[in-house]
């Protein structure tokens, strides 16, 4: 059974643009943010609170998105958070380059023993662990509606319209509908397996070990997949798919807003360029009123 | 899988590409609780197996639709963005790992598993090589970031991952694939 996305009709200016349109700009804004290397807050900020109101006023139930948001903020402040306040991994180098007064220190040593290590929270790290945050919740916030608010029958089409030939479109198609079905699939067999007693929260041992005992976890998925991959392939072979030249039913159509939120997307693109490899501007620093901020 | 060449792009490689990237997408997402040690923005994937598994059991252009679009799509979903030149380096490993699949005829037997395991670090190895040395231009770090900090560990969490899972799903694959006898 193919499990769907929870989308739902609704009768909002995000639903009613062309689904191009959301996926340029969704790329526009990923692209600016990642390709020119932008990490500077003035830059990250405005594009967060344009990226907070497009989801506001996708207006998607909480009940529908409560799961997706326990997950992205468990996954963006405590591992992606901590990691960068502990570690300062993740992001341009200056961080870890440029010296910075400690704020205080994290012992990582054995209980009665000098075995261990030290590890110093620095204003940088702290500042980086913001941005960073601050950073992929921009970029989540526009991924996370989709889903709700993007028709499964038109990701092909989309593609298609974009200028991506045929069978990619349709492997994109076939890819972003079966996301949420061996999502299920994987939770459905996690919960199955520990009504027989799997612990996935003490996953004992060293690295091999670990990757040994999630095998019950990922086995299941993918031969479940294989073998409905041959079922699919026998209903399109059945429609005569790759025979020859293709059609689309679905029309796609600008308006003056796609044309509106184009320009926008297009422009948050270019203006990120610009400003990083023309006028220097979008690096990582800490600002001023954060070391004020604690005194220095 | 009776015919064995490896650059057809037909229906079957159009559906296992885009049932390999959902697998990949979803098992990278679900899975990127455990970090790489020492690692940047490289995060510990035990899926890399399921990934270089449908490049072995199904070609190279299923590999490369599967790294491209599953990277893609786990990068998307866990709000890392994108970062093209790491979604093509894992395209890069499942395409070269599909290039062993005209060698493997029987997915339990040793030799083949053997095979199997080769070609996936060799796939492993190019495309995190491409991936590490693209972020010089990319993210601006220097050689020895992208060598000691973002090659050594990706390719040597990728390569643990293989040994120990990509023998199991093959396996595993044997029988299921006896039974649909394809």
């Amino acid at each position: 059974m193919l499990a769907t996305w929870k989308y739902r009709p609704r009768d909002t200016f995000i639903q009613s643009l062309d689904p191009r349109t959301r996926l340029i700009f969704l790329f526009c804004v990923i692209f600016g943010l990642s390709i020119p290397q932008i990490w500077d807050y003035r830059i990250i900020v405005p594009i967060f609170a344009l990226s907070l109101t497009l989801y506001f006023i996708a207006r998607i139930e909480w009940i529908d998105v409560r799961r997706a948001w326990i997950f992205i903020i468990v996954l963006v402040i405590f591992i992606v958070g901590l990691n960068a306040l502990l570690s300062g991994r993740g992001g341009p180098p200056s961080v870890l380059q440029t010296q910075s007064p400690t704020l205080f220190e994290v012992q990582f040593y054995i209980p009665g023993t000098k075995l261990g290590f030290t590890v110093p929270i620095t204003i940088i790290k702290l500042w980086f662990a913001i941005v960073q945050i601050t950073r992929m919740l921009t970029m989540a916030i526009l991924v996370i509606p989709i889903p709700y608010t993007m028709d499964p029958n038109i990701y092909g089409v989309a593609f298609r319209r974009m200028g991506v030939s045929d069978k990619i479109s349709f492997a994109m198609d076939l890819a972003f509908r079966f996301l949420p079905t061996f999502a299920r699939d994987f939770a459905t067999t996690v919960d199955a397996q520990r009504a027989r007693g799997y612990e996935l929260e003490t996953l004992k041992g060293g690295i091999a070990a670990k990757l040994r005992r999630l095998a019950p976890l990922i086995i299941p998925v993918v031969m479940q997949a294989t073998v409905t991959g041959e079922d699919v392939i026998d209903a399109m072979d059945l429609r005569a798919f790759d025979t020859n030249k293709r059609t689309w039913i679905k029309e796609l159509h600008y308006s003056s807003r796609d044309q509106i939120m184009l320009g926008l997307g297009v422009s948050i693109f270019v203006a990120c360029c610009l400003l990083k490899w023309v006028f220097g501007i979008g690096g990582f620093f800490v600002p001023r009123f954060f070391f004020a901020l604690f005194g220095y | 899988m009776t015919n064995k060449s490896i650059w057809v792009f037909g229906t079957r490689q159009v559906v296992f590409g885009a049932m390999g990237a959902a697998i990949y997408g979803v098992l990278s997402w679900t899975t990127q609780f455990l970090q790489l040690p020492a690692a940047g923005n490289v995060s510990f994937r035990p899926a890399v197996a399921v990934l270089v598994f449908f490049g072995i059991a199904y070609g190279p252009w299923v590999g490369l639709l599967a790294g491209v679009i599953g990277n893609t799509l786990g990068d998307a979903l866990s709000g890392w963005g994108f970062f093209w030149n790491w979604s093509l380096g894992n395209g890069l490993m499942g395409l070269i790992s599909g290039l062993a699949m005209p060698m493997i005829n029987d997915f339990r037997a040793r030799a083949d598993l053997i095979k199997g395991i080769t070609w996936g670090t060799i796939g492993i190895a190019l495309g995190m090589i491409f991936a590490s040395l693209t972020e010089i231009f990319v993210g601006g770090i220097n050689l020895n970031t992208a060598v000691v900090g973002y090659f050594l560990p990706a390719f040597l969490g990728n390569f643990i991952v293989i040994l120990v899972l990509l023998p199991i799903l093959m396996t595993a694959f044997a029988g299921v694939a006896a039974r649909r006898g394809r």
